[in-house]
């Protein structure tokens, strides 16, 4: 029986931890590239599940494509967002008005989907959200399986392109160095907006692969970003390897929290990390294998 | 004779002036309520649903008015929580200066509320709090028309024990003054009759995913009852959680999940087949036969097109009472707290009101219990 717990709470820590990391990429990636917080990461979020609810239950769509709808719509309201409103602002040349500016959008689009959604939570169900696998005790739902399988490939994906491709090399280079990644021909505002897009669509297809296990309302991504902000400086801002590492230990710190202590703990225990990571090895878990971010 | 009859005229018209200004002046005036609802977090549908039964108290007493006043309403977003509440208190309090203050729905933002208004001696009418914080020792100027978390705690644990014959529960609660009342007043009840608590689990307002607590409460020995005490949004998780590790009904185990007033109606379509055999405390119930239900019922319809819930019905009830003090002379903070203190056998939707010296309300009669049935519908159980 305890072998049976203690597997099936590494379970449900992957599956957990795999959900923080889908929305700490973006963050992380914004960070990495433009050295930015976004504070309105979470209502990409949210917006991502809002559409993919929408999308399976009015149009009767599959919720595989529901998942592609929220990834598109997040890529074009980053791009629409950052060239109207973070591209400029990012030409006056104060870097504080940009971050200011997330906050403002971050208001916006919670007080915009309130008005059109409303307050009271949706229930999003999935064809895979009440069909379970039962194998020697343990139990994991098919939207659980769904939700691994996706994260581990937008990761494998994520980091094919940072790796091996000119793109995802031209990123690099503008995060350790925009100025010279400019003399070099690299266009670091095209980069920029490649890395929003890519922060935001990651938001919208977490929003999509979220909803299921979120209380679904116009606030729902703000309960999840406070995690992914710590995952985030765990792993070392701005690095991805460290911010998949952080996102699954988080994972397993609230599974096994939640068994063996208090859920109410659970809180106590990651910021205790944080606070842990900060003051013995403020770069990050694994920072030190690596000379640039993301 | 003309000058005395020109006089005689005049007088009149005067008086008639008088009169008539004296009426239209009385059908002027109105009593100013201020409402502390929930607008925006994870409290929101409180608020969305409180406003719809405010609304339709307002449209019927409008019409006519009540001892020639008209009622008039002020909305501000406390949030469900203390600091946004104590702001939109004040807000209130200072702006909208209203002679009678509903809400909030959330404890821990009433009990914050409280002091504030207590202040401004304004009276404070509360139907969706259950912490006893809020009417013990007791605050003259705050009334609650709900049962509180003990009243409603130590009923839910004798019907387990009794009704549902439940020897053993582990309770699951979120870490709020409601949530860990309402959970040691069921512990305190149950042990004393001689059942067992195997677990308490709190938890806080952000955890989303239920599933490591539902495998916890999945690896304790056999339990009858889990009193579940939060919003809906992690209700919903939670009960599809626990069903998913095939712990309660809905999950093809034997466990009951029990409560008290926290989850609207509609809960139970939204949770599907998880939520079968959820048996819960409602301040309302739509199936009652006495008039003043079946034509709230019938109103509800015709203006909203959807049944009432009981967090409409509590929201109607508290703006109907407030019209009962008025009727009896009731006209500003003062006579509306003194006519509220006074209220003997108030009959509402909800049930009956009569306050005791804390001014809590003491009649049982709105407590109703409901249960979900198979086909997700709830049948209403009659146990007080």
């Amino acid at each position: 029986m305890t072998t049976t717990i203690v597997l099936q709470q590494a379970i449900n820590g992957i599956v957990l931890g795999s959900l923080y990391v889908l929305v700490a990429l973006g963050l992380t990636l914004i960070y990495g590239v433009l050295v930015q917080i976004n504070f309105a990461h979470a209502d990409f979020v949210t917006l991502g599940a809002f559409a993919a609810y929408f999308f399976m239950h009015l149009i009767g769509a599959g919720y595989f494509l529901s998942i592609g709808v929220a990834l598109v719509l997040g890529a074009a309201l980053g791009w629409l967002i950052n060239a109207s409103i973070f591209t400029p602002l990012r030409r006056k040349g104060n870097e504080l008005l940009p971050l200011i500016a997330t906050i403002g959008v971050s208001v916006m689009m919670q007080n915009l989907m309130l008005a059109w959604f409303g307050p009271i939570p949706y229930a999003f169900e999935t064809p895979y959200s009440s069909q379970v696998i039962r194998f020697a005790g343990i139990f994991v739902s098919w939207q659980n399986v769904i939700i691994i399988a996706v994260s581990s490939l937008t990761i494998a994906l994520l980091y094919a392109f940072m790796k091996f491709t000119f793109l995802g090399k031209a990123l690099r280079a503008v995060s350790q160095d925009r100025e010279t990644a400019g003399l070099m021909g690299i266009n670091p505002n095209q980069l920029i907006m490649l890395t929003f897009v890519i922060a935001s669509a990651l938001a919208g297809m977490a929003g999509a692969m979220l909803a299921p296990v979120l209380v679904l309302t116009p606030f729902a991504g703000t309960s999840v970003i406070v995690k992914a902000f710590a995952i985030v400086i765990i792993g070392g801002f701005g690095n991805v390897e460290g911010t998949i590492l952080a996102g699954l230990i988080v994972g397993l710190i609230e599974s096994y929290t939640t068994q063996y202590l208090n859920p109410g703990l659970i809180d106590i225990v990651v910021f205790a990390l944080l606070l842990l990571m900060l003051a013995i090895k403020p770069t990050g878990l694994i920072s030190e294998r690596r000379e640039e971010n993301v | 004779m003309v000058t005395r009859c020109r006089a005689l005229f005049v007088g009149v018209a005067v008086i008639g002036y008088l009169a008539a200004s004296q009426a239209a002046h009385a059908q002027d005036k109105t009593i100013k309520i201020g409402a502390l609802f929930p607008i925006s977090g994870p409290g929101s549908y409180f608020g969305a649903q409180d406003k719809q039964g405010v609304e339709l108290a307002l449209e019927q007493l409008n019409k006519t008015g009540v001892n020639g006043y008209k009622f008039a309403v002020q909305y501000e977003d406390s949030s469900c929580a203390p600091l946004p509440a104590t702001q939109a208190a004040k807000r209130l309090i200072e702006q909208f200066r209203p002679d009678v203050i509903i809400g909030e729905e959330c404890s821990d933002a009433t009990l914050a509320v409280m002091p504030v208004i207590e202040q401004a001696k304004v009276p404070l009418l509360n139907a969706g709090s259950s912490s006893i914080k809020v009417t013990e020792p007791g605050n003259p100027w705050t009334f609650r028309i709900m049962p509180n978390e003990v009243m409603q705690g130590v009923n839910l644990a004798e019907n387990a024990y009794k009704r549902l014959n439940a020897r053993t529960a582990v309770l699951l609660f979120e870490n709020t003054n409601a949530g860990i009342g309402n959970a040691q007043v069921f512990k305190d009840t149950f042990t004393k009759l001689g059942g067992q608590v195997l677990a308490e689990i709190g938890f806080g307002r952000d955890v989303n995913d239920f599933t490591a607590i539902a495998t916890r409460v999945a690896g304790l020995s056999k339990i009858d009852v889990i009193p579940t005490y939060t919003l809906e949004g992690q209700g919903l998780k939670i009960t599809q959680a626990l069903a998913q590790s095939g712990v309660t009904k809905g999950g093809g185990g034997g466990t009951i999940q029990i409560g008290t007033i926290w989850l609207p109606f509609g809960f139970e379509q939204k949770a599907g087949k998880a939520a079968l055999g959820y048996i819960r405390i409602v301040q309302f119930d739509p199936t009652e036969t006495r008039d003043v239900v079946k034509d709230f019922t019938a109103a509800f319809k015709a203006k909203y097109n959807a049944d009432p819930t009981h967090l409409n019905a509590h929201a109607y009830e508290q703006i109907m009472l407030i019209a009962d003090v008025v009727k009896r002379g009731g006209k500003d903070p003062q006579s509306i707290r003194d006519g509220l203190a006074a209220t003997k056998n108030y009959s509402g939707v909800t049930g009956s009101v009569e306050f005791d010296r804390t001014n809590q309300n003491t009649k049982m009669d709105t407590v109703h219990y409901m249960e979900t049935k198979p086909d997700m519908s709830w049948t209403s159980l009659k146990w007080n």
